[in-house]
């Protein structure tokens, strides 16, 4: 009993903290938080628990939200099964890409996946603009049909959903974690022959850690075509291509609260510093820059150790995250 | 397709070509010698390109600002190396890589900071056009068609003709044995990221009298640029210098053929080639440090 405590007492803290912070935060902000810093979640497992680095997160979250937009925009209007059409599209297309993919290094992983972010953005674009209607996107929020229980139309019905959603997620990843599963994607970043030698294969244990990234990564763009109720090109431009990596640098690679934190940073930063002053980037470039030459652990993952010393002075658990991640 | 058409697109070709070549060379042997990839040569073609748009609001010269964003982004490179990257050679690649976008995340904040969002017109130096056949060739594209070629013969003189030059060409092979022989690799590692930086902002200078200067330049560029390199095979001037001219005819031949194509096909041609030889067309086997 008291174990199951434990594990889900940081998770349900974490996402009351959210939720309560509706009382005085506007809704917006706190949405775009959520669904940001699910699709921040992908690529903190990617880089953080595989090792490999990706330019190409927008690819898959237009793939999650291209499914969502189409099944709403030409065939159905319950936003529920729009979302699983979304994250079913992103299961088969990462299970396709990903074995070409996951054999490549992870320098050139990185770019062939910005190479997939910028065919996709110029298919949904032009070469499909028939189906897509190019820069003008699908707008669907009139068609989708209420339901009964959270109404996914109403800005506040859907943070609760997404908020439940984050909170089912982030106890998945924190599940993965603990299990030899999650051992295993840490064992092919820090040395992959001996993980060959133990009998694991390391293809398949990247192309599954790729399928679950990518699959998170489509869910928070299907969450994002509900949202929003439309969808546009834009959802994969190019030059958004490296925010989610940003984001997981900011909040603290591997850690599982950093992509929220990091989140929250940086969606407040961009939204207080752009209100007065135009060039916001110069503020995250030269945090980014920080952050690395300070030993790379991000503001949760430098913030952890000291929340715990403080919180459980007596508490030797706190081993279990710090060796989350070091490289180099 | 007409005669005319085709000549003026092998030419544009061979220009972008020709930009392409210059910036992916530092980011070509900054990865040979040091293991970094450094996305914020892309800045210092930002800078060379700025600077060529105010030394020539000034002084009414183009060449003249050409030549001022080359030595303002050898300064800035210099500067950067010096205190980002001197400090970050050991680390793995995934890591430069992040750091040198923050560098370059950083440096398109301080351009938007000091010449504003707006973007700026260079005019062409030479706007004469000479005849083939009825089409018209702008001379200023032939010059730096002329300039990149010059830039390959002057890289290879130094590689394979001065001390400096072969000390670099064995660090790309094997760096310890080069520190063993007691060569200070850390200056040879100043020098190569100089030489990028100085490349990346003549790239930027010649650029911006056939674009518009503008703040996001570099990340527009970003992409075609990394094919580039990759294409050719990180840390092989042969293979980059071909792989430029056969990206910059994809880009121009495939806008001719299909509009959408000139952005898409590039990077179709990336991923063939990489799921075919994942060390691209000239790349010896990768070496881990």
């Amino acid at each position: 009993m008291m174990k199951i405590f434990r594990w889900w007492g940081g998770l349900v803290v974490a996402f009351l903290l959210i939720g309560i912070s509706r009382l005085f935060l506007p809704l917006p902000f706190l949405n775009e938080i959520i669904i940001f810093s699910i699709y921040t979640m992908g690529c903190s497992f990617l880089l953080g628990r595989v090792g490999f680095i990706s330019f190409g997160q927008p690819a898959y979250l237009a793939v999650g939200a291209y499914g969502t937009a189409f099944y709403l925009f030409y065939f159905g209007a319950n936003p529920y099964v729009g979302i699983l059409m979304g994250v079913l599209s992103g299961v088969v297309v990462s299970v396709i890409v990903g074995a070409f993919f996951v054999r490549l290094r992870s320098d050139y992983f990185a770019l062939v996946n910005l190479a997939l972010a910028v065919i996709i953005f110029y298919l949904m674009e032009k070469v499909l603009a028939k189906i897509t209607h190019g820069d003008n996107g699908l707008w669907f929020l009139a068609n989708m049909s209420s339901t009964p229980v959270l109404d996914l139309g109403k800005p506040s019905h859907f943070f609760i959903f997404a908020l439940l959603l984050a909170l089912a997620l982030w106890a998945f990843y924190k599940y993965l974690d603990d299990s030899i599963y999650g051992a295993c994607c840490m064992a092919t970043k820090i040395n992959e022959d001996k993980l060959q030698f133990l009998g694991y294969s390391n293809f398949h244990i990247r192309w599954m850690a790729f399928v679950i990234a990518n699959t998170t990564t489509a869910l928070a763009g299907s969450l994002y075509a509900v949202y929003l109720g439309f969808v546009s090109p834009a959802i994969t431009h190019p030059a958004r291509a490296a925010d989610p990596v940003v984001v997981t640098i900011l909040g603290g690679v591997g850690t599982l609260y950093g992509p929220i934190v990091g989140s929250i940073a940086y969606t407040g930063m961009k939204d207080l510093l752009s209100g007065y002053i135009a060039n916001w980037e110069l503020f995250i470039g030269l945090l980014l820059i920080f952050i690395m030459l300070a030993g790379e652990k991000g503001i949760w993952g430098t913030l952890e150790p000291i929340l715990k010393k403080t919180l459980f002075p007596k508490s030797a658990s706190f081993r279990q995250q710090e060796s989350g991640d070091r490289r180099g | 397709m007409d005669a005319q058409l085709l000549v003026s697109g092998i030419i544009f070709g061979l220009s972008i070509g020709s930009i392409f070549f210059l910036l992916a060379i530092g980011l070509s042997l900054c990865f040979g010698l040091m293991r970094i990839i450094s996305l914020d040569q892309l800045l210092y073609y930002s800078v060379g390109a700025y600077i060529t748009y105010t030394v020539h609001v000034v002084t009414g010269n183009t060449w003249l600002g050409v030549l001022a964003g080359m030595v303002a982004a050898g300064l800035v490179s210099f500067g950067v190396e010096r205190f980002v990257f001197f400090r970050i050679y050991e680390r793995d690649i995934a890591f430069t890589m992040i750091t040198s976008f923050g560098i370059l995340f950083a440096g398109i904040g301080a351009i938007k900071y000091i010449w504003g969002l707006v973007p700026r017109p260079v005019p062409v130096p030479i706007d004469t056009q000479f005849g083939i056949q009825g089409t018209g060739i702008p001379v200023y594209r032939l010059i730096v068609i002329g300039l990149s070629l010059l830039v390959y013969l002057g890289i290879w003189l130094f590689l394979n003709r001065t001390i400096t030059g072969k000390a670099i060409r064995a660090g790309i092979e094997d760096v310890e044995h080069v520190e063993g022989l007691g060569v200070n690799v850390y200056k040879l590692f100043t020098v190569t990221f100089i030489i990028a930086g100085v490349l990346s902002g003549l790239a930027g200078g010649l650029h911006a009298s056939l674009i518009m200067v503008d703040p996001q330049m570099g990340l527009e560029v970003l992409a075609f640029v990394f094919m580039v390199v990759i294409i050719g095979g990180l840390g092989s001037i042969k293979g980059t210098l071909a792989s430029a001219f056969i990206v910059g005819q994809v880009v121009s031949l495939g806008s001719l053929v299909y509009a959408p194509l000139a952005q898409m096909a590039p990077f179709a041609v990336m991923l063939v080639i990489l799921l075919i030889k994942p060390t691209g067309l000239y790349g010896s086997k990768l070496l881990k440090r």
